[in-house]
Order: structure tokens, then C-alpha cells, then sequence
């Protein structure tokens, strides 16, 4: 009860201490302003080719400017709920401060929970500046029920995290050569219909690989928040992507916290915690 | 003193080698495991400062790191202040502060103050208490003038100051110190002394389990000695008893005014001092120094160590 009523406070104290962080390096800051800024230009350009050439079937692809800037700004955050969990056990166990750390009376979620909350905000900020880009720069129109969005966003995300708990846990034990990092990290642009549609790896890569896109929650996630965003859908419209979401989460939730605590247990017993 | 802070009853700790199993599986070679500590056993008392010394690889960090509840005891238990140090994990990490003398726990490009904030937000004080505290610890360890600036740009002495600092941030009744003067020069090192001597000493008292390789700080500092040798507690008492254990007697050399010297062997309880400096006195010799070589932790320790080395030799060949 008590951890509960401290869990804000800690909270904010990884933000403020990320925060601190990440003013330090300034220029690194507004560099990467403007490496969106760059990559939204160049998209706008290469999606001037495809001006009144898209497909019909391909209803989300008919701007293909606002389907990639939707992509690439979910995406980013996607890897975040993904992959901060276990970066942030990698990061303090490689800066050497993750024993320091442990030995306030912090149980090891709220630090992972806690040490990650900063690159939401981060991935937040930054995922926002691709639509802000497109909105004001280009003229790229959103419509739809922004709550719809951003209650996928949400459900996704928090089922990426389970996948970054069992990521964590596998950090915890083998340290390195994170097997859900690889599955994740490069079959979600690959798979899961960032840039471009998923039925064309059916029609050219057969039906077998067509069918990886499936079982990749980043899948179903960018198709309903597109399907709200983009085509204007309503809730009744967009329950499919919503249920198989809500699965991924009914059998990932309890796995993933069941393999984070044997994990934890395990690094206890050998000693190696705070190794790298 | 007669309140039990620490308790460490039969506690081993073997780390296992990783994966043994599946490098089994594989037929890859697998290491022995490394047995850290064995049956080790003592206790310390509210107030008292407790001496843990040994050799690098002796079992000092793994104990520690046990009663810190980093590392978890293979066989038997660590209560401190009545929590279990692993069923009661968070309760055991409320009670003590550890500082040691690892630069890498700081974040570097965080100021000394910015640092200690998070550390303190961690443990659940408020902004404003939080500041206060972390001012009074700056006075006392004179970081003032170096509290706007970055951890990384301190000196040795000065990162390992604000180390203790961090430990004393929470007032924990039990403190957890190593080698907490190990980079100090001799004055900040004598204040650093005073100061942990006081804490043991203030109301309420602070127990203090202290490490380090200056023998002579230990001595001065500790109530009680334990000395530990390849896992093994090998001895625990006093400084003094221990010197006497291994030696009841000291060398004494005296100095008259011609510049002879006078030099003999003295058991501690006879009167061979006394009668020696009459029989001079009455010779009409004027006494200008008097020295002592007495057994010194150095020698205790060393005599330990020997005998540690023969039983593991005597365990080998069994």
C-alpha cells in the first residue's frame, strides 16, 4: 500500500533524473527535431509520385503521406512500450547504477516501470511532431474519434510491454542477444504494414509469410488506429483489431509476469543482478 | 548495547555456475561452483561498530551484498532489525544505507545535489525535507562548495564522501560502510572517523558494520573484529583480545640518556616493566623513551590466514 502511494513520487523521480539526463545534451535534442522534420519532407516528396495512382482496394493508402507519418509515429511508440523495459534494467546495469538503485526500498517493477516512463514522454513528444509536421508543413488531415486512437495506441502498447517484460526478463538472465528484440524489432516495420500495405505480401511473397503480419500486435494496432484515423471509422467498425488485441493481452499479461519473476529470482540466486 | 541490529545465523552462499544444465546438455565445459560463504555466524549489537575484515576475495562483499539484500543466501538467514533479509526485502533496504567505494553508482552528468534528490525521491522523502537533508549531509562532509557541480567532474575523495552521504541520506539506524575512508586524505579521513564514531554514539544510535584494509582504523574504530577467511568467519572479539589471542606479549625497548637502549620481552600480566625501571632508576639512568611492539591486527590476521591455508590444503587432501 505504501509502494502505492510512493509509486508517483518515484515516478517522477526517474523523469526528473531522465529529464536532467537528456537537457545535457542539447544539441542531440534539436538534431533529431529536425531529422523528423527531414524524414516528413522526404516523404511528402515520394509521396508525390503516387498522387492519383493508389490503388482502390487499399482504402487506408489513398494519402499515402498520412498513412506513412501514422506509421512511423506509432510505430516509434510501439518499440518504445516494446523495448524501454528492458533498456532501462541494460542501461543502469551497464552505467553500474543499478545496485544503487535496488538498494532503496524499490522492488524491481516500479524500477523498470519507473525508468521507463521518461522515453514514453520522449517517444510521445516526438511520435506527435510527425503528425504536427504533416498537419502544418504538408496540409495532411486527420479525421476520426482521437480517443478511439489513442485508446488503440494504449491497448497496444501495453501489450508491447509484456513482450518488453519477458525482453527484460531474458536481459536479466542472458544479458545479451534479446530473441523478442529481433522478432519484434525488425519484423514490425517489415510485417506489419508501416510502408506499405500487408496484403501485398501475400500477392508477392505467398501467403505463408503474408501470414507473419498477423501475429505481430503492431499489425492489428496500426490497422485500427489507421481504420479511426484515416478512414473515419466509428468503434462498431473496428472491433476486430480491438478483439484480437484484447487476446494478446488476456495470454501475454499473465505469461510475461510469470517469466519476469522466476527471472528475477534467478538473477538473485546467482548473483549476477546488477552484471552486464 | 544489548539490542541485536544484525543477525546472521549459519548463512552460506555458493553462486552457481549459470546454465549448468543446458552447458551439460551441450557438452560444453562446466565450471565448479564458487562457494563465497560458509556457516558463517555473529551477530551486532544497536550502536556498535563491527569490524569485518580479510583478504580481497574473503567473502566481505558477498556478505555484505546479502545483508543489503542485493545477493540472495543459498542456506541459512540475515535479519536486520527483526525483517528477514530476503522475505522481508524492502523492510531490511528501509533500515540500511550502504556506501561503498563503487564510482559507477552515480550518475555523472547529474550534479552532487541533482544525485542525491533522485536518491532521496527513491526512498520516498519529500522535495523539501529531501533538500534540507541533503544540505545538512553537504555541511557535515563539507561538500558544500561542490554541490552544483557535476559527479563527474569531482575528485576520488569527494565522490566517495558523497557516497556515505547517499547512505546517511535516509537516516537509516544501520549503516553498511566500506572502505569508507579508502581515497580521503589523512584529515578528511580523521573527520570521517569522528563522524561515523559520533553517529554510533547519538541518539538513537546507528549500528554500523565497517570494512576496510587499514587495520589501524579498524582497531581504532570497531567494538568487535570479526575476521573472515575463504567464506569462514575465523574469529570474532575485541581488537584487543584478538591481539592478545595471538600474542600475550610485547617487545619492550627503553631508551636512557647515554643512548643505550634496553630491550626484553614482557608477558602482559607480569611486572617485568616495573621492576626493569626501577633496577635502572637505581643504577642512576635517566629514562628518555620507552617503546612497544605489541601483536597488531596485521599479525592476527596473517596468523588467520595461515591457518586457513592449512585447512584448506588439509581439506584438499581428504
Amino acid at each position: 500500500m505504501n509502494a502505492l502511494r510512493l509509486l508517483p513520487r518515484r515516478i517522477f523521480a526517474f523523469i526528473a533524473r531522465d529529464f536532467r539526463l537528456f537537457v545535457s545534451y542539447r544539441m542531440q535534442f534539436f538534431l533529431r527535431i529536425v531529422s523528423v522534420l527531414a524524414v516528413v519532407t522526404t516523404l511528402f516528396f515520394i509521396s508525390k509520385i503516387f498522387a492519383g495512382f493508389t490503388d482502390p482496394q487499399f482504402s487506408q493508402w489513398r494519402d499515402p503521406l498520412a498513412t506513412w507519418l501514422t506509421g512511423l509515429a506509432v510505430l516509434n511508440y510501439f518499440m518504445t512500450g516494446f523495448s524501454s523495459l528492458a533498456n532501462s534494467i541494460r542501461q543502469e546495469q551497464m552505467q553500474g547504477t543499478l545496485e544503487s538503485v535496488l538498494l532503496t526500498p524499490i522492488n524491481l517493477p516500479t524500477v523498470i516501470v519507473a525508468s521507463s516512463a521518461w522515453d514514453f514522454l520522449e517517444t510521445t513528444f516526438f511520435s506527435f511532431l510527425y503528425l504536427f509536421f504533416g498537419r502544418v508543413f504538408f496540409g495532411v488531415q486527420f479525421r476520426g474519434s482521437f480517443l478511439l486512437a489513442f485508446l488503440f495506441l494504449l491497448l497496444t502498447t501495453v501489450v508491447l510491454s509484456c513482450l518488453g517484460i519477458l525482453s527484460a526478463s531474458f536481459a536479466m538472465v542472458f544479458k545479451r542477444g534479446d530473441p523478442f528484440g529481433i522478432f519484434i524489432g525488425a519484423g514490425s516495420a517489415l510485417f506489419s504494414g508501416v510502408f506499405f500495405p500487408t496484403q501485398l505480401l501475400n500477392t508477392y511473397a505467398g501467403s505463408k509469410l503474408g501470414s507473419i503480419s498477423l501475429i505481430l500486435p503492431t499489425t492489428h494496432g496500426l490497422d485500427g488506429i489507421r481504420q479511426v484515423l484515416i478512414e473515419g471509422h466509428g468503434f462498431a467498425q473496428v472491433t476486430q483489431p480491438l478483439i484480437v488485441l484484447l487476446g494478446f493481452l488476456v495470454v501475454l499479461l499473465p505469461f510475461s509476469l510469470w517469466v519476469f519473476g522466476r527471472a528475477v529470482r534467478r538473477a538473485k540466486r546467482e548473483g549476477s543482478l546488477i552484471q552486464y | 548495547m544489548s539490542d541485536l541490529t544484525i543477525s546472521i545465523e549459519n548463512l552460506s552462499k555458493t553462486y552457481p555456475e549459470p546454465f549448468r544444465r543446458l552447458r551439460t546438455f551441450f557438452g560444453r565445459p562446466v565450471k565448479e561452483p564458487v562457494e563465497a560463504l560458509r556457516d558463517v555466524s555473529f551477530d551486532v549489537h544497536t550502536g556498535e561498530i563491527f569490524g569485518l575484515i580479510g583478504r580481497n576475495g574473503a567473502g566481505k562483499t558477498t556478505l555484505t551484498k546479502i545483508v543489503a539484500t542485493l545477493v540472495q543466501p543459498t542456506t541459512g538467514s540475515v535479519t536486520v532489525r527483526g525483517h528477514d533479509s530476503v522475505n522481508h526485502d524492502e523492510q531490511v533496504r528501509r533500515d540500511i544505507g550502504l556506501a561503498t567505494a563503487e564510482e559507477r553508482s552515480f550518475y555523472w552528468r547529474l550534479t552532487a545535489e541533482q544525485n542525491l534528490l533522485f536518491f532521496a525521491r527513491l526512498h520516498g522523502l519529500a522535495d523539501r525535507f529531501a533538500k534540507q537533508r541533503i544540505n545538512d549531509l553537504f555541511a557535515k562532509l563539507e561538500l558544500d562548495e561542490v554541490a552544483r557541480r557535476r559527479f563527474g567532474e569531482l575528485s576520488t575523495g569527494n565522490k566517495q564522501r558523497l557516497a556515505v552521504a547517499r547512505a546517511m541520506l535516509a537516516s537509516p539506524p544501520v549503516l553498511l560502510l566500506d572502505e569508507p575512508t579508502r581515497s580521503l586524505d589523512p584529515l578528511a579521513a580523521a573527520r570521517m572517523r569522528d563522524m561515523i564514531r559520533s553517529l554510533a554514539q547519538q541518539d538513537p544510535p546507528v549500528t554500523i558494520l565497517f570494512t576496510s584494509h587499514n587495520l589501524a582504523e579498524v582497531e581504532t574504530l570497531c567494538a568487535r573484529v570479526a575476521i573472515i577467511s575463504r567464506g569462514r568467519i575465523r574469529a570474532i572479539d575485541t581488537p584487543k583480545n584478538l591481539r592478545d589471542l595471538t600474542s600475550g606479549s610485547e617487545l619492550v625497548h627503553i631508551t636512557v640518556s647515554n643512548g643505550e637502549k634496553v630491550s626484553f620481552t614482557r608477558q602482559h600480566n607480569d611486572n617485568r616493566l616495573d621492576e626493569t625501571i626501577r633496577n635502572l632508576q637505581t643504577q642512576g639512568e635517566r629514562i628518555i623513551d620507552i617503546e612497544t611492539e605489541r601483536a597488531t591486527l596485521l599479525d592476527v590476521l596473517e596468523r588467520y590466514e595461515t591457518a586457513a591455508d592449512t585447512d584448506r590444503k588439509t581439506d584438499e587432501r581428504t
